[in-house]
């Protein structure tokens, strides 16, 4: 496979804790962000790995459907959707004991929507009290429940959905990937890409970002690219320009997934003790597993 | 309501994009309180440029605060928020370079640093981009990302049975707030009392950190030194400082001036002062009159005087009424 995407997996089968998990760093406590990253770019590669870490993230979940964030936290938050990422391409649906389990997460998913849809913000916007250029139209996904959408869980939470949305509540699953995509599309900077999910504040054009960006095109695999006109131009060179390693990881994988082929990065052996990072390149490599993130299950 | 606060609110409800208010009006005490018995000192201590010597200069205004840190494990927390070497948008990298070499002379049993930013997640990145790596020995074992620290539970803390903190900033018996001198088009001000945002971990509350927008932004800087400010100091950098549309579309403006203190609410008053802001019309700092001293009769100022070194900071149309008169 070659030293990059070699020495990243290594990296990342030596990291993994005694539960299962993965911390941020190595050495830390389980978090299932890292976690479903690390599995991820292991997926078919390494079984064993990947069941205990299946096993761990298992036992998140909440009574109401929802997953932790980690072992020490107690509430539910976005992470659902990577769950249901998760148990989709592990075979959710299919296999009887993960299916209980993915309905649960995602009647969790589809209750939740972002808390700037209510009556008193729209009525705002409609009377263009807003000091802000944005659609609160569309419901989207909060990092917790009871705040605001954005980005990044939205994009994480089409993805999940776009696996279950042949076999479970197909109708409504369906109308809300819809209108969670016209989110993102509406959310677009005046540069080309998307920041976390204000394009603009009182009044002023906000920059965008690369790992935003990439998100974004995450949430919009499936959707024609002539509803995004631009972006993946600028996406490349944003992937070019930035200094953001993590932006980076997230653009080669968004690109990637739209049929975009970057240029490998350079055969370099890993040096950093950032786990998402190492998963995140290492999905994002030609060999790796970024198709993945694309709709269906079992992979 | 009026028609301005109805679109403030709806605007701070819809997004938070970089700071945001809660639903309902913050409810502003009658009368600012007198604050905790006594007087707190304040250092304001000149510093023209980053290649001053701010070691001396740090130096000079701990030992004028009476700070004693001998035995402490100290936190550094700078306010890093952003890719972009040639704005002032950061801490600066050699006041953060100056403070550690200070605390570690002053005979601290650790210094560390850690931050979480508010809507970047790429932490260590942007604090190599920020020079701190080329400024600070050792960086990588020194720093931690905030956001993605391992955490445990605080009790009822805005509005939460439990709120989560990281393991790092529960576990440092002094937090040094190395705030940036900012205007902020949510807040006002944004100084060493609002960077307590960077502690609260991304991995659990998100990018930005939306329940604190819910909250309130005055409500949660409150809160936030309700819970730390007792085991603070405060390092302002205001010696390049940001103007007009803060804390990152503003402009650069030089006060030459680093403020510190162990009353982070008497720092942030001072800073006010400094930049032309009267802090008894800053919602967050009369919210906090009861943690420390806004009034500038209980505040003893050491080093230079206000009026030696005020600086009116330019402000948006939504902040004219804060300035100082």
């Amino acid at each position: 496979m070659g030293l990059y995407l070699d020495s990243r997996l290594e990296f990342l089968r030596a990291t993994q804790n005694s539960d299962g998990g993965w911390g941020y760093f190595p050495g830390k406590g389980s978090w299932l962000e890292p976690t479903a990253y690390a599995m991820l770019a292991i997926h078919g590669r390494d079984i064993a790995v990947c069941d205990r870490a299946w096993k761990l993230v298992g036992s998140w979940q909440r009574p109401d459907g929802s997953f932790q964030p980690s072992g020490e936290v107690k509430d539910g938050t976005w992470v659902t959707a990577l769950a249901v990422t998760l148990a989709s391409i592990r075979g959710g649906g299919v296999r009887d004991e993960d299916d209980a389990r993915v309905r649960a997460a995602v009647d969790w998913l589809l209750r939740v929507v972002g808390a700037e849809h209510n009556l008193w913000t729209r009525t705002g916007s409609f009377l263009h009290l807003i000091k802000a250029r944005l659609d609160v139209s569309h419901e989207g996904w909060p990092w917790r429940d009871g705040n605001a959408s954005w980005i990044e869980p939205t994009a994480h939470t089409l993805v999940a959905l776009k696996k279950v949305a042949d076999w479970y509540r197909p109708a409504e699953v369906a109308d809300r990937i819809r209108d969670g995509e016209d989110l993102i599309l509406s959310r677009r900077c005046t540069d080309g890409g998307w920041n976390y999910g204000t394009p603009n504040m009182l009044y002023v054009d906000l920059p965008s970002y690369p790992e935003t960006t990439a998100l974004a095109l995450l949430g919009l695999v499936g959707r024609s690219a002539r509803e995004f006109p631009g972006a993946l131009d600028y996406a490349e060179r944003s992937r070019a320009e930035t200094k953001s390693s993590l932006g980076k990881a997230w653009l080669q994988i968004a690109l990637r997934l739209h049929g975009r082929n970057p240029a490998a990065s350079a055969e370099i052996a890993w040096t950093s003790t950032d786990v998402m990072l190492a998963a995140l390149e290492a999905l994002g490599h030609p060999q790796g597993n970024y198709g993945l993130f694309r709709s269906g299950g079992r992979a | 309501m009026t028609r301005r606060k109805f679109a403030v609110l709806s605007s701070a409800a819809v997004v938070g994009a970089y700071g945001g208010m809660k639903l309902q009006p913050a409810a502003k005490p009658a009368k600012l309180a007198d604050g905790p018995p006594g007087s707190s000192a304040v250092a304001i201590i000149r510093a023209r440029s980053y290649s001053d010597d701010l070691v001396s200069r740090m130096l000079d205004g701990i030992r004028q605060c009476g700070l004693d840190v001998r035995g402490k494990r100290v936190l550094l927390k700078p306010n890093l928020v952003e890719f972009d070497p040639a704005t002032v948008i950061n801490t600066n990298a050699a006041v953060i370079a100056a403070a550690y070499e200070v605390f570690e002379r002053l005979g601290a049993a650790e210094v560390k640093i850690g931050e979480g930013p508010g809507h970047r997640r790429d932490t260590l990145d942007m604090a190599s981009d920020a020079r701190y790596r080329a400024a600070i020995p050792k960086f990588e074992t020194l720093f931690t990302d905030l956001n993605r620290d391992d955490v445990s539970p605080v009790p009822n803390f805005a509005g939460e049975r439990e709120f989560y903190f990281p393991n790092t900033v529960l576990g440092a018996d002094l937090i040094v707030s190395l705030a940036k001198m900012k205007t902020h088009h949510w807040a006002g001000a944004t100084l060493s009392m609002k960077n307590f945002f960077g502690v609260v971990p991304g991995s659990v509350y998100g990018w930005p950190k939306n329940k604190l927008h819910y909250y309130g932004i005055p409500e949660s800087i409150v809160a936030l030194n309700r819970q730390f400010g007792r085991k603070a100091f405060a390092i302002v950098d205001g010696v390049v400082g940001m103007e007009g549309n803060g804390p990152i579309q503003g402009t650069p403006k030089p006060a030459g001036v680093l403020v510190m203190g162990s009353d982070l609410v008497a720092v942030d008053s001072t800073c006010c002062r400094v930049m032309g802001i009267d802090p008894e019309k800053v919602g967050y700092l009369r919210m906090a009159a009861d943690l420390g001293h806004v009034r500038s009769g209980r505040i003893e100022q050491r080093g230079e005087t206000i009026a030696s070194v005020r600086t009116n900071f330019a402000l948006i149309d939504d902040f004219k009424d804060l300035r100082l008169t």
